[in-house]
């Protein structure tokens, strides 16, 4: 039972997200070894929790419904564009933050809905193809487009959203900057917000009656229906829910990157590699996906170029040997991780907690507790 | 009074006949067994009455009715609304938005700070799809007469005035372009004469450059009644394939598992099908899943009501594992369950949904006696809840001990019914079991 575990597990979540809050408080101006390789780790931090939102909505339609969805880049990439429409200059709407993120959501949770409508009564493989395929037209109508989204340059500049003036005060305690163009903070919270929303709202829906249904239908569809279960509803719900926030995950991405990126931003790589995230984090496990996220991001975004920087600092390889940098070896470890991981731990690293129980054993639990926990 | 009624049931899988022609009633608060060699078609009679097969031919009623999703306004009204969708999404994409876009917003909105009229872009929008001539403010209050998607300037102007005047003799060109003859040789001239007014539209020095020109505004003329023959086709192609889409997918699924179960039948399987990976209670709560109500906002947001009703129903969940014997085990995942354990949840599981028919699907498979004695007790108590349970078994022991009614298949049709004495001194029945005696 989740609510059992709950109160055990709960102080780690408390204690990483207090880290995290803390983290650009306290190392800032960011130290040395970080300066010098000309990359911010708060900012890098910044890109991790909108991929997490993105891997987050992934989840909900692989690791609960247990349909394979490998476009999820592409709503990645429409919510990233609606943003963009509705903000550069360039255009006459330039709504705000605010009604840009919500209409973003929308639009790709109803973009989602209106693919998975037709065609979630497909199965396994088809599904697949069919969503791969949505992908690769979504990238190349984004790039043929070319009088509303800029071809392949993109639309910019996107501007940061309005500090409410509230937050001017508290913000100066802190020694924020309220310019988001010098201060990467700002943006910082502002993901880190978001991610903490989203994952207690998943949370919420993990245990309640839909997130149930959900793993029912992963599990065996024949029988969730023979219980009652609407099954194209609720892999409908499951869709919208996780094209949703893959929007949500791109309209920030837009907006913290101050451009929507070429279409090429979100193409089939950036999917496979949301997918290669929770598997490696747990299919179907909040906390495993938010792991998988900090483990693949973190390495590509963050480790990589450290250690780029270390190897150039320590003036080990002066003549540019490729085989001396690191970055060159980057897909190579990547692979042999995975590979590693399938043989040894293919539930992934925090399966999901049913999946943990499984593996721990159980521990009977008297009744008047279980009814209690809650 | 009978709760289910099987109509001369029948079932085939291409040429192979797996149930023919059976004909069952079961009454109320009975215990009804089906019995018969492997093969018989029992599963399938099963698999028909929960709507996981449709009858090829044969009616189940269910309470006097037959279980289907009816026929309300409601689905005509969607049928309806998706068609729309389909027709106006499909019309759409026979526009070329990339110019549309041009059109609207790019023509009414010079860059940052400029104003940016809603109106006039929607009417701009409009009249690019009529095709109609749109005229441009250009810098140093020159104006440009444009086709409505930008591509082809066809003249200039140096006021307003002029511009309207000049984009009127143009659309009367390019009306006239089309009709024959439009063009008169006039002394050492060709020009275009105005059938109405007289006026000179437009004069050129050789038939060469007049043809030419001429043939330019007669393709503007013919654009626009081909874009709207293009938009009428899709839009009426697509309202047909969404309407008759939307209406065949209802229709295929008019009789679901999901429908016969909210109607009030639940039903286990005889290959268990658990929801493995999930825990016992969960696997009850998710039979419960039609009677819990809420939005998925009031679920992400674990509202004051849907808490309360979650908590109801693990109280529910919690009383109806006491019932089938496995207090105390709710936190276990399904499938480390043992085998009996497994059977009994998913009776539990069938019983969430608060049926008043049961089917039972060899329920007693891979029991002991002891195991299977229980069982026995276990269903006669459902009955005692008020529930008719339907059975198919193998075990004698068990179908003779609790069947009020018990009915045989063999081949997929019925061979004999009756009270188990009936039945057991059927000799039809004898046969299909031990083979009939050899008479010589």
């Amino acid at each position: 039972m989740s609510n059992t575990t709950a109160p055990k597990r709960f102080p780690m979540a408390w204690f990483y997200l207090a880290l995290l809050v803390a983290y650009p408080l306290l190392v800032y101006p960011e130290n040395a070894l970080f300066r010098l390789t000309e990359i911010s780790i708060g900012m890098q931090l910044t890109y991790i929790f909108i991929y997490a939102i993105l891997a987050l909505g992934l989840n909900v339609v692989v690791g609960y419904t247990g349909l394979l969805h490998l476009g999820i880049a592409a709503f990645f990439g429409i919510g990233a564009y609606i943003t963009g429409i509705l903000t550069v200059p360039a255009y006459p709407f330039q709504v705000g933050f605010i009604a840009a993120l919500v209409l973003s959501t929308a639009g790709a949770a109803l973009l989602g809905v209106l693919l998975g409508a037709p065609t979630l009564r497909l199965r396994g493989d088809y599904l697949a193809i069919v969503t791969l395929g949505f992908g690769e037209v979504t990238r190349f109508t984004l790039r043929n487009l070319e009088e509303i989204t800029a071809g392949t340059r993109g639309l910019n500049p996107v501007p940061p959203p309005q500090l409410p003036g509230v937050l001017a005060t508290p913000l100066s305690w802190l020694g924020i900057q309220p310019d988001w163009s010098l201060d990467y903070r700002l943006f910082y919270y502002l993901a880190l917000g978001l991610l903490v929303l989203v994952v207690v709202l998943l949370t919420n829906l993990e245990r309640s009656r839909l997130g149930r249904a959900w793993v029912a239908i992963r599990e065996d569809e024949l029988a969730a229906t023979c219980m009652g279960i609407n099954a194209a509803r609720v892999k409908l719900s499951a869709f919208a829910l996780g094209c949703g926030l893959a929007g949500m995950a791109g309209c920030l991405y837009a907006t913290t990157l101050t451009s929507t990126a070429g279409p090429d931003a979100f193409d089939f790589n950036r999917s496979i590699i949301m997918l290669c995230c929770i598997i490696l984090g747990g299919l179907g496990s909040l906390r495993g996906t938010l792991l998988g996220v900090v483990l693949l991001i973190g390495f590509d975004n963050v480790a990589a170029p450290v250690l780029d920087g270390l190897i150039q600092g320590a003036n080990i390889n002066p003549n540019g040997n490729p085989l001396l940098t690191f970055s060159n070896w980057k897909l190579l470890i990547f692979g042999v991780a995975l590979i590693v991981m399938m043989r040894f731990r293919p539930e992934g690293l925090l399966p999901s907690r049913v999946v943990e129980e499984e593996l721990v054993g159980y521990a009977p639990q008297p009744r008047g507790k279980l009814l209690r926990a809650r | 009074m009978a709760i289910l009624k099987l109509d001369k049931l029948t079932v085939r899988f291409g040429g192979l006949t797996a149930v023919e022609g059976v004909d069952c009633a079961v009454a109320e608060k009975q215990i009804f067994s089906i019995i018969g060699p492997n093969g018989a078609g029992k599963t399938t009679v099963f698999n028909a009455i929960t709507g996981i097969y449709e009858p090829t031919s044969g009616a189940i009623t269910f309470e006097g009715r037959a279980l289907e999703r009816p026929l309300t306004w409601r689905v005509l009204a969607m049928c309806a609304l998706v068609g729309m969708l389909t027709g106006l999404t499909a019309a759409a994409l026979s526009v070329d938005v990339n110019a549309l876009w041009r059109a609207t917003i790019k023509r009414n909105y010079a860059g940052p700070g400029e104003s940016f009229s809603s109106r006039a872009a929607v009417a701009d929008g409009w009249s690019y799809l009529q095709g109609s001539l749109a005229l441009d403010h250009l810098r140093g209050d020159r104006w440009a007469v444009r086709t409505a998607d930008g591509r082809r300037t066809l003249g200039y102007a140096a006021s307003l005035d002029e511009a309207s005047q000049l984009r009127d003799r143009f659309n009367r060109l390019i009306a006239l372009a089309v009709t024959p003859d439009a063009v008169r040789e006039q002394g050492s001239k060709w020009v275009v004469v105005d059938p109405d007014s007289d006026a000179e539209l437009a004069s050129f020095d050789s038939a060469e450059d007049a043809q030419a020109v001429m043939d330019k505004y007669a393709a503007i003329a013919r654009e626009p009644a081909a874009r709207r023959r293009m938009a009428l086709a899709t839009l009426v192609l697509g309202i047909a394939v969404g309407a008759a889409g939307t209406w065949t997918v209802w229709h295929r699924a008019r009789r679901t598992p999901e429908v016969i179960s909210r109607a009030g039948i639940a039903r286990t399987f005889q290959n268990i099908r658990l929801f493995q990976n999930m825990t016992v209670l969960e696997n009850v709560l998710t039979g419960m899943d039609r009677h819990l109500h809420g939005g998925v906002i009031r679920m992400a947001l674990q509202l004051p009501g849907i808490r309360r009703q979650e908590q109801k129903a693990r109280d529910r969940a919690a009383e109806l594992l006491e019932f089938v014997g496995l207090a105390g085990k709710a936190t276990m995942l399904a499938k480390n369950l043992p085998y009996g354990d497994q059977r009994r949840l998913e009776i539990a599981r069938a019983l969430a949904t608060s049926p008043r028919l049961v089917l039972l699907d060899e329920p007693a498979a891979g029991m002991n006696p002891a195991e299977s004695l229980e069982l026995n007790g276990l269903i006669k108590r459902l009955r005692e809840q008020g529930l008719t349970v339907m059975l198919i078994e193998h075990h004698m022991k068990v179908v003779m001990g609790i069947s009020d009614h018990i009915a045989v298949l063999e081949y997929g049709v019925k061979i004999g019914e009756g009270t188990p004495e009936q039945v057991r001194a059927n000799p039809r029945v004898i046969a299909a079991y031990l083979g009939s005696e050899e008479v010589s």
